[in-house]
């Protein structure tokens, strides 16, 4: 047993090949994620019972059931049926990028969703009184008061969210994806040496939250620039 | 549900195996929290350096990553020692159980760090110095104040750590531990009916993660049984 620091200088380079899988699939995940749960957020706070009542079943069911269940649900089970290999989503779902992607979009939407309506909740009714004494529409007031306020309330929930997001893309290495997981399970196969290969792993992934930590800790900043501190 | 037919009982042994591993790692959760927080909050330097280097590497890094590292990595130390007395041997690991639920705790523990520590700071300083002019001694103090006051703060958040443990738990099948996703993986092989075989596993897991939440609201209720209007 010993710590064979030449192969971690070799096979860094290698690693960091999968590293463009894990940003198209984080960047990608999050970003329908977002647009997602913006659609899921405005049924929920409609106030209508056909729209509220999916809203919550879909919230409840995606955060009660482990993302693994559900990127092997995707992958494993739709190909099963005939008029999903016939429909026009054959191309995303025939591979195991577009599955990971729709799959951890579908979760990653029902936890943001939740954050932003903590957002909404977040805006003191005054506000929206006031908004609407000066004769603003309902959707006038979402666009100008709401928004605005709201995004400045999710940013250090949504950073968290966001970065568990980056750890949950670790699990596509399960379905053959070679993202930085998979390339690190395919060099330890090949070499057998899992405290080299899966620390420096490790430390990459702790450089990329450090960093998004950061990001969003600016632009946290720039948002409530404002605000006296 | 004719596919299903002969399954059954396999899911619910797999069921069992991930009710075993949530309580074992539930408990070793609340100890390394318990003993994180604990280190956090101390005045001992060294222990802060750890316990905050345990939080920021375990909240960091991803779950199956960690996992597969503890697995294969034990599997090599612990072969390497036992080698030394016993030559002859060519390999042991630890058990994926085992190995599969301590990893998960360590990782879940971590958050559970970090809530034990809010919820210790929300104790009002004032009860503690009660008990000290009462003169409870520090132990008697932790055990009999600070707990019980932290518990009720600690609570909902807890509560989202425990429905993350049953979560993580399904990840421990890439080890090969024998529960419900290994199961349905195992099931697809001979049936080739892989959606309704995952369809159950889902509709498992949110039968347990149902049974968490509603857990976790009677226990706050229960908490904050003093707090009721008459």
């Amino acid at each position: 047993m010993s710590f064979d620091f030449m192969l971690i200088f070799n096979s860094i380079p290698r690693i960091l090949t999968g590293i463009g899988t894990t940003f198209q699939l984080l960047f990608l995940s999050a970003f329908c994620a977002l647009i997602l749960a913006v659609i899921l957020l405005l049924m929920r706070i409609s106030g209508k019972w056909y729209l509220v009542i999916p809203n919550m079943i879909y919230v409840y069911v995606f955060r009660g059931t482990p993302i693994l269940v559900q990127i092997f649900i995707i992958y494993h089970g739709f190909p099963q049926f005939e008029f999903i290999r016939n429909s026009i989503f054959w191309p995303i779902f025939r591979e195991p990028f577009g599955c990971a992607v729709v799959a951890l979009a579908l979760n990653d939407s029902a936890y943001v969703s939740e954050i932003l309506r903590g957002g909404v909740l977040g805006v003191s009714k005054e506000l929206h009184e006031a908004g609407a004494a000066l004769g603003m529409k309902a959707h006038q007031r979402f666009i100008h008061i709401t928004a605005p306020i709201g995004i400045r309330l999710v940013i250090p929930a949504y950073s968290n969210d966001f970065i568990s997001m980056c750890k949950a893309t670790a699990l596509a290495s399960t379905i053959t994806l070679l993202d930085m997981m998979g390339v690190a399970r395919t060099i330890v196969a090949e070499t057998f040496a899992p405290y080299e290969i899966f620390i420096s792993v490790a430390i990459i992934y702790l450089i990329l939250t450090w960093v998004y930590q950061k990001c969003f800790g600016l632009l946290e900043k720039r948002m409530s620039r404002h605000v006296k501190q | 549900m004719s596919v299903l037919d002969g399954w059954w009982d396999d899911y619910f042994w797999g069921s069992v195996v991930v009710l075993q591993v949530f309580l074992v790692a539930l408990v070793m959760m609340v100890l390394l929290g318990l003993i994180g927080s604990a280190a956090k909050l101390s005045n001992n330097r060294v222990a802060q350096k750890i316990a905050n280097a345990y939080t920021i590497i375990f909240r960091g890094t991803p779950e199956i990553l960690v996992l597969l590292l503890f697995y294969f990595g034990s599997g090599i130390t612990l072969t390497y020692f036992v080698k030394l007395f016993d030559p002859t041997v060519k390999f042991v690991d630890i058990p994926p159980f085992w190995a599969g639920s301590i990893a998960i705790a360590l990782i879940v523990g971590s958050y559970a760090t970090e809530t034990f520590r809010g919820a210790f700071l929300g104790v009002d300083p004032a009860q503690i110095e009660a008990a000290r002019a009462l003169g409870i001694s520090n132990f008697k103090t932790f055990i009999y104040v600070r707990i019980p006051e932290m518990w009720r703060l600690a609570l909902p958040p807890f509560g989202n750590h425990m429905l993350s443990l049953i979560k993580d738990t399904a990840i421990i099948s890439i080890i090969g531990l024998n529960e419900t996703v290994y199961v349905a993986e195992q099931a697809t092989g001979t049936t080739a009916e892989p959606f309704i075989m995952f369809m159950v596993v889902g509709c498992i897991y949110l039968a347990f993660s149902s049974v968490i939440t509603l857990t976790v609201m009677v226990l706050e209720k229960y908490a904050n049984r003093h707090l009721r209007s008459a």
